[in-house]
């Protein structure tokens, strides 16, 4: 099969600027402004999600130095707080500064579908401390010693 | 619909390029030039590399939150940190390292915006916001630096309170809560101690080289823009590419910033 004049271009677009190939893809709004109204929406959302993170971390700051000096609620609440709201920014940095949210849903899946195994992860090395510690404590489970727990 | 103007994108959306490469002949869609994910290559493996790199930090501080959790005792982060440039001997627990977090944060917001201004063309609007970006991580690690340099000159670095001759419950129990401190035996004190500092060090380090390398990547790219190579190629993925890394780098921060300063 000869290759017609399209297919040509085709193959000289993959041989040198391969970038060239996903133009489109890279730079959709090309033919828009910066000042055009769709570029201003865009800018609108990155300001509330900068005011979103902003007012988190200010909570997490104001949580921590409350909790520090007050001590009203139990440390496992105050320290899943901190984890939710730590993952909520997390969310939102890369669902809107990283675009993820934008890219398309099987992308995204092969993205977060690896990190699934953070879970795992997580599970395993606490499980594996926690062992560890109790074998510590007890002379490897032969005796009850008396050990300082900090948390108690 | 012409070939050529599939390939250069102006496809009304994803599902029409996709219809219109299932319509092509084989022997066309074997040319290559089709992108499954909709997203250029350079971007993908960007990607990529951000989710291996996310397994290392994450096996870092996996690692630290299982030796704390082995240890009977840890030290207090808001006793450990809370010195703060210009005020002396005061002690503000959470407030530096907040103004750190808030640099990196804005520091990310310019980025996203020096990408804003890519997708739409805006040379100057990319130099401006890069600009600021270079300058939030330079404030950033100029803020390290006083942090580490501070804490080196109160005695902590990697593999310090190691030697019981050299340390003393007294010279230990600042930093942990009064009540844990009354009861701690040297050696718990000491190993809780040392690897709270090796970790802090190992991570935030890690972290810092991550921030290093993306201010030079930054430059970089500043340059690139100055110079028009971007406009001249017609697009600013670059800019995208050194982006995702840098909001990683931000990314990565939320969590270090909770791990070490408010568990």
């Amino acid at each position: 099969m000869v290759p017609d004049s399209e297919t040509n271009k085709h193959v000289y677009l993959y041989e040198h600027d391969q970038s060239a190939l996903y133009s489109g893809v890279l730079n959709p709004h090309k033919h828009s402004t910066i000042d055009s109204g769709e570029s201003k929406k865009q800018i609108r959302k990155i300001v509330k999600i900068t005011i979103y993170l902003a007012i988190v971390t200010t909570l997490e700051v104001l949580l921590g130095l409350w909790h520090h000096h007050e001590h009203v609620l139990a440390s496992g609440v105050v320290n899943a707080m901190f984890l939710c709201m730590t993952v909520f920014k997390a969310y939102l940095i890369v669902d809107v500064f990283m675009h993820l949210g934008n890219e398309i849903r099987n992308f995204v899946m092969a993205v977060l579908i690896p990190l699934t195994l953070f879970s795992w992860f997580i599970i395993a090395f606490l499980a594996d401390g926690h062992h560890f510690i109790h074998m510590n404590n007890t002379r490897a489970d032969t005796q009850k010693i008396e050990v300082f727990q900090a948390n108690e | 619909m012409s070939q050529a103007t599939s390939l250069e994108g102006n496809a009304a959306s994803f599902e029409d390029h996709e219809k219109y490469i299932q319509d092509s002949p084989k022997a066309v869609r074997w040319n290559g030039g089709h992108s499954p994910f909709n997203i250029s290559y350079g971007k993908i493996m960007m990607w990529f590399f951000l989710i291996s790199d996310s397994f290392t930090f994450g096996a870092l501080l996996i690692s630290y939150g299982s030796k704390r959790y082995f240890t009977n005792i840890w030290p207090d982060a808001n006793l450990a940190f809370g010195e703060t440039p210009f005020t002396g001997e005061a002690h503000y627990p959470l407030v530096f390292v907040s103004i750190m977090t808030f640099i990196l944060i804005l520091s990310s917001v310019t980025m996203v915006l020096a990408v804003h201004a890519g997708h739409y063309m805006d040379k100057k609007g990319v130099i401006r916001w890069l600009l600021l970006t270079i300058i939030g991580g330079l404030a950033f690690l100029a803020c390290q630096t006083w942090e580490w340099s501070d804490l080196f000159r109160e005695g902590a670095w990697w593999g310090r309170y190691v030697d019981p001759t050299q340390v003393s419950i007294a010279s230990l129990s600042h930093l942990f809560d009064p009540a844990v401190a009354a009861k701690m035996s040297l050696y718990e004190a000491m190993q809780a101690t040392t690897n709270f500092y090796n970790y802090f060090f190992t991570i935030t380090g890690f972290h810092g080289c991550h921030v290093f390398s993306g201010v030079c990547l930054n430059v970089m790219i500043l340059i690139n823009t100055a110079n028009g190579t971007y406009e001249r190629r017609g697009h600013y993925e670059m800019v995208e590419k050194v982006g995702l890394y840098w909001h990683f780098v931000d990314l990565v921060w939320v969590f270090v910033f909770t791990c070490f300063y408010l568990l």
